[in-house]
């Protein structure tokens, strides 16, 4: 089993701000409606489709099981507006075909759906893709008066 | 599933170690604040030719000066001072909105926010256009927009309510001073906080020197806050970066996926033993 340990630290991050009240990465949802941040997943398949959109990113990816079945898996990230500023370039970081490495959380429901935070390139260079487990979710407890 | 490997045992090793240290070093997190004595002398504060102070420029909330900041965890622009000291009735809100995950925040449906919210969000630029009548915030943050006179106008008698509120600012010494009422009733102050239509704020924007510009609301709301709640952010000037098109309804995908999460409420809710009332 791969262990992740830039994307762990990412994790003990996340629950930091979440504990300390800090501001919003990003607060266009709560990652916690979607994605459950115990399901933690690195998947690594061929690059099918790339949605540089606002106010989420996707990318497609065929996974292939160990039947021989392919799943394709589809992982939200940062807006492209974002993108631009995390390293990434709409034509020359990624293309169709490409094998990647996602390393991000589940969907709630189980479906072949995750948010991507990290990307492993071909190149083996890592970037940024989304943000991390918790954020814009808020804290457990309400703020005492 | 080869493709997939969970990585559980690594995240939860290094969270349980990275955690108390996060812990042990938020004091000294929360002192990051403007005009750190350690820090090196900086460029002064620019002025317009009237002698005012030139608040022109594009920002990032963020504490670090310098390049922009691409990812830098939880700590958007400096320390939030306080909690919001939240009345019985809205507390019992918040408790129940946080427990449904905020699924229900507007911003999920492009809807923007009040100042404080807007400025405290790190990943996306903010420019300041300023005339000597009239300051103009442009957020890309949902491309959003606050138009601000300055030449002492109050505000309009026909204002309508509006997510971000109307807007009057003034020059106090070298501080811009913001009055800002207006605001529509369900406005997400922050994560499960949300104001009536009574909400209230007055923000003060000081540029200290030339990066530095620190932001300071005082929110009121008699019908969420038992007394004032004042939240502070650190803007630091990115010098070369601009502000890009957000348009948030183009590929928005989470209504519809909300619809179907809200069908099956057990899916996404927080359990009472993960929520329990202080």
């Amino acid at each position: 089993m791969r262990t992740c340990p830039v994307f762990a630290v990412a994790s003990g991050l996340a629950l930091f701000a979440a504990l300390s009240g800090a501001a919003p990465v990003w607060a266009h949802h709560s990652f916690g409606a979607t994605f459950d941040a115990n399901k933690p997943v690195t998947i690594t398949g061929v690059l099918t489709k790339v949605q540089w959109t606002n106010p989420h990113s996707h990318l497609y990816l065929d996974v292939k099981e160990k039947d021989g079945a392919v799943v394709a898996w589809v992982f939200e990230g940062y807006p492209s507006v974002v993108l631009y500023r995390t390293g990434w370039s709409r034509d020359g970081t990624i293309k169709i075909g490409d094998t990647l490495t996602v390393a991000g959380w589940r969907a709630r429901d189980d479906s072949p759906f995750a948010l991507g935070r990290e990307v492993t390139l071909p190149s083996g260079k890592h970037l940024f893709f989304g943000p991390l487990s918790g954020t814009g979710e808020g804290a457990a407890v309400a703020p005492g008066n | 599933m080869s493709g997939v490997s969970p990585c559980l045992t690594g995240a939860a090793g290094v969270v349980a170690v990275v955690i108390p240290l996060l812990v042990l070093v938020a004091p000294g997190v929360a002192q990051t604040s403007p005009g750190n004595a350690a820090l090196p002398p900086h460029a002064a504060t620019p002025r317009t030719p009237d002698g005012r102070v030139d608040l022109n420029g594009v920002y990032q909330s963020s504490p670090n000066r310098g390049e922009w900041d691409p990812s830098a965890p939880g700590q958007g622009g400096g320390p939030q001072n306080e909690p919001p000291s939240l009345l019985p009735s809205a507390r019992q809100r918040t408790q129940e909105l946080l427990n449904r995950r905020s699924i229900d925040d507007p911003t999920a449906y492009c809807l923007p926010s009040a100042g404080p919210r807007m400025t405290g969000v790190i990943l996306f630029p903010i420019q300041f256009v300023q005339t000597p009548g009239q300051i103009v915030i442009i957020y890309e943050y949902f491309n959003a927009v606050r138009i601000i006179p300055t030449d002492g106008r109050p505000h309009p008698d026909d204002a309508e309510p509006t997510y971000q509120g109307d807007s009057v600012g003034r020059w106090d010494g070298d501080t811009l001073v913001v009055d800002v009422n207006n605001f529509k009733e369900g406005n997400w102050l922050a994560a499960g906080i949300v104001s009536s239509d009574k909400l209230h704020i007055t923000e003060r924007y000081t540029r200290i020197d030339k990066d530095q510009l620190n932001y300071e609301a005082v929110i009121e709301d008699p019908e969420l806050l038992a007394k004032p709640w004042t939240i502070r952010r650190t803007l630091m000037l990115r010098e070369g970066v601009r502000v890009r098109e957000y348009v948030c309804a183009e590929n928005n995908l989470d209504p519809a996926r909300y619809q179907e999460y809200l069908k099956r409420p057990s899916l996404f809710m927080r359990s009472p033993d993960q929520a329990q009332p202080r």
